[in-house]
């Protein structure tokens, strides 16, 4: 039949086609992201997706290792001089990728251009107590904060140092797309925007030589396509993992599963200016309604642990004695009565968290089930946070968010936005109102002497989970799926450091 | 000709103002964008942004201000990737424009023969076969398509791969999940065309002449069946480019829906309203030139 000639020819064709890339060398490794950042320049953004590759690209002063403490990096070493200066011993002999030698000078020339406000640096918050950098000799390096800053060390781990004559010669914008050189263990190749970024190994890394030759940052927005890929090998790590598909993975023959807690805390803030949430007892049974085992158990495989406030195990500050509120249906009607609503209460709850969509859900049926009937509003990411925050009075009792500590492990990092009420600050400026809790922040946050903020963060804890500004709910889990030809853990801080992975021979 | 010509380039204006006003007013209305560039800010430097970018102002002199840069082609910085949005657009609009034609192109290729063949052999299996499959690929949305393809092509069978823009092997399932959406709309029209004129006088009369059967179906019956063919296959083109934002998605192609997708979530004012510019201006050229066809296909059109 003449006519079958063509659409049989097509598909021949279509079928014919060589079985195209996956069939990847073994010294490559292959990590998919969900977007790129919209920089090279570790400066210049400050999004999760690109500091996972300026990571791999660029060292910063400090390193945390995989139990999370700190290690040398860029400093050898660091010591306090008085509470507002610090010094640091620059390591010597790192080369960059351009083969130039790393100096103080560049140090400072690093923290000098996110200070500069003109150019308008996404990160300059992060270290705006930085008053000065300066170079005191060869090998030395002094930081002078403007006040107090005990999460100095915190913002040092990531604060990648850039090569200064580089910079200037090929300038912000060609540094930030086609060539980016820092001292880390991959240098850049080559970057194609929302397809791939790929890396070479250093030889000249003061580390070592990574075990991948090449390190490639596949742009990947969709789940399913990121799960497609792994199975055939076009990617060797993806991130984020859900609990829906932990069963498939758990006996795949070529991915395995690894998860650990992470600084990721869940909770339901209440807005405590308004009925019924502006009268302790009720904030209290809202607590005592929720189950959170089983939330844990049977929406989340288990992967979560519950927390007693919104400082959790990882963050400096925890105090372990005080203990997670238990799940307590009587104990929550008897509160509700007590608070005036022996009859239930009529409350909405907000939510833009799209991925725990079903947790929000499961929430709200457990208030419900004690009487505070909840009704609960699901929004899209973008403009969600002024529809909950802004809109005075009505409809906004509380939202059901998450947080994560800009990965600065310490308690400061959660109960400042959170909780305090200075304009500057973030929910708490519209929803808390807790007498004392600001003034606590503050002294924790103004001191470098480390055990006497412990104290003070013990007090705040106590104190929080007694008024129950939130429904304190539980940490989440970084879960990856990596390849059975790569050897990976997952981290506590969510960085990819892809130094630490190494190939299963074969 | 003339007054017709200009007639529809007056249409493409007014269309592309409505189009740059609806983007511009939904846009605004949907959220405040500063709280979202910098949502820990201080409110003092949110200030300093919001007078920066003009938000302050009225909603009209907005407008004003942004109609005036369209028209220089100016659509400010993304907000995101701090430089120009257009050029960021445009970068992308080949990827977007070539996957679209491929799947127009593979549904011509399958729509026009298979129409064709199955309105002559009218309830025959082949008929109904074809019914069937118009009925499931109209049924199936864009993405889930999308992701059952790679699960056979890529996963299990293991001939093509799953996704990305590097080989032309990544070209086809990318455009077999859009073609499945375009097809069977065709595939009607060119099969109800056919049937139309097909039992037609002058269709009759070629027969009888003794002209081959092959003959008549291609020189006469298909060139007047093809007339609400053009019609649609020009409105199907926008659908696909709208088809290609999930594909693109689905298949990682760096392509123009992916980008403007991305940047709705950002609420990156910028690329949203060059991306929907750009998009519409597509549309219109094509219909454009679907008018053209027109012309070419009927000449009662030119004579009128």
């Amino acid at each position: 039949m003449k006519r079958w000639a063509l659409p049989a020819l097509v598909l021949t064709l279509v079928l014919s086609l060589p079985p195209s890339l996956h069939a990847q060398a073994k010294d490559t490794l292959t990590v998919a992201l969900v977007s790129h950042a919209p920089t090279m320049d570790p400066h210049m953004h400050f999004e999760r997706v690109g500091i996972l590759v300026n990571i791999n690209m660029f060292d910063s002063l400090l390193h945390r290792n995989t139990k999370l403490e700190f290690e040398p990096s860029i400093a050898t070493s660091w010591k306090a001089l008085s509470d507002t200066q610090w010094e640091f011993k620059i390591r010597k002999g790192v080369r960059f990728h351009n083969g130039e030698v790393l100096t103080p000078e560049d140090v400072k020339y690093s923290f000098d251009r996110v200070i500069d406000q003109t150019k308008k640096s996404p990160q300059y918050g992060n270290i705006r107590a930085i008053k000065e950098v300066k170079v005191v000799n060869a090998d030395t390096v002094h930081i002078i904060t403007d006040k107090p800053f005990p999460l100095l060390l915190e913002r040092l781990v990531f604060f990648p140092i850039v090569p200064k004559k580089h910079i200037e010669a090929v300038g912000d914008q060609a540094f930030g797309s086609t060539s980016p050189v820092g001292t880390g263990p991959w240098k850049f190749v080559e970057w194609k925007r929302d397809q791939y970024i790929k890396l070479e190994a250093f030889d000249q890394h003061w580390r070592g030589k990574p075990a991948f030759k090449h390190l490639v940052f596949r742009a990947i927005p969709e789940v399913a396509t990121q799960v497609a890929e792994i199975k055939t090998g076009g990617v060797d790590l993806m991130r984020n993992v859900s609990a829906d598909l932990l069963p498939e993975f758990k006996t795949h023959p070529q991915a395995y599963i690894s998860s650990t807690p992470i600084l990721r805390v869940h909770y339901m803030a209440l807005d405590m200016r308004s009925a019924p949430f502006d009268k302790r007892p009720a904030r209290q049974a809202a607590n005592y309604a929720i189950d959170k085992g089983t939330v844990i158990q049977k929406l989340m495989a288990g992967l979560g642990t519950q927390t007693a406030t919104v400082v959790q195990p990882l963050a400096f500050g925890f105090d372990p004695s005080v203990k997670p509120y238990p799940y307590d249906a009587k104990k929550a009607k008897e509160l509700l009565a007590q608070a005036g609503y022996p009859n239930g209460v009529d409350i909405t709850l907000h939510s833009a968290f799209v991925e725990f969509r079903p947790v929000f859900e499961a929430l709200c049926q457990m208030l419900t089930e004690v009487g505070i009937r909840t009704t609960p509003k699901m929004w899209d990411p973008g403009p969600a946070w002024n529809k909950f925050f802004q809109t005075e009075g009505k409809a906004t009792n509380g939202y059901y968010g998450s947080w994560g500590n800009y990965s600065v492990f310490d308690a400061d990092a959660v109960l400042h936005p959170l909780y305090h009420t200075e304009p500057g600050g973030w929910v708490g400026k519209w929803y808390t109102r807790v007498e004392g809790l600001d003034k606590l922040i503050d002294e924790a946050r103004s001191s470098v002497d480390q055990p006497k903020r412990k104290k003070v963060y013990s007090q705040i804890q106590t104190m929080i989970r007694e008024e129950a500004p939130s429904i304190f709910l539980f940490t989440q889990y970084d879960t990856l799926a990596i390849s059975k030809k790569v050897q990976y853990a997952a981290r506590g801080d969510e960085w990819l450091w892809l130094y630490d992975a190494k190939p299963v021979g074969r | 000709m003339l007054t017709l010509l200009i007639r529809r380039v007056v249409r493409l204006a007014v269309v592309l103002v409505g189009v740059t006003l609806i983007t511009f007013s939904i846009l605004h209305v949907s959220g405040d964008p500063v709280s979202l560039i910098m949502p820990e800010a201080p409110e003092a430097d949110r200030a300093a942004l919001r007078v920066a970018m003009g938000f302050n102002d009225p909603l009209p002199l907005q407008f004003t201000r942004f109609l005036a840069n369209t028209v220089r082609g100016n659509f400010g910085n993304s907000f995101f990737h701090r430089a120009p949005a257009l050029p960021l657009v445009l970068e992308r609009m080949p990827t977007t424009l070539l996957l679209s034609i491929c799947a127009m192109a593979l549904s011509l290729a399958l729509a026009i023969p298979l129409g064709i063949i199955t309105a002559i052999r009218r309830a025959s299996l082949l008929d109904w076969g074809a019914t069937l499959i118009v009925f499931l690929g109209t049924s199936m949305p864009v993405f889930w398509t999308g992701i059952m393809l790679i699960l056979l092509f890529a996963v299990q069978l293991r001939v093509l791969p799953v996704s990305g823009w590097e080989s032309w092997a990544a070209l086809v399932l990318p455009t077999i999940t859009l073609a499945t959406f375009s097809t069977p709309l065709l595939l009607r029209i060119v099969r109800s065309s056919m049937l139309e004129v097909i039992n037609l006088d002058y269709v009759r009369t070629a027969r009888a002449k003794g002209v081959s059967e092959w003959f008549v179906i291609c020189r006469h019956a298909l060139i007047n069946a093809a007339l609400p063919l053009v019609t649609v296959a020009g409105l199907q083109f926008g659908l696909l480019l709208t088809g290609a934002i999930i594909t693109e998605t689905v298949f990682a192609v760096p392509g123009m829906g992916r980008l403007i997708v991305g940047a709705i979530r950002q609420l990156d004012f910028p690329i949203v309203q060059a991306g929907v510019f750009v998009f519409a201006m597509i549309i219109v050229v094509v219909n454009f030139t679907v008018d053209l066809l027109y012309i070419y296909l009927n000449p009662q059109i030119r004579v009128r």
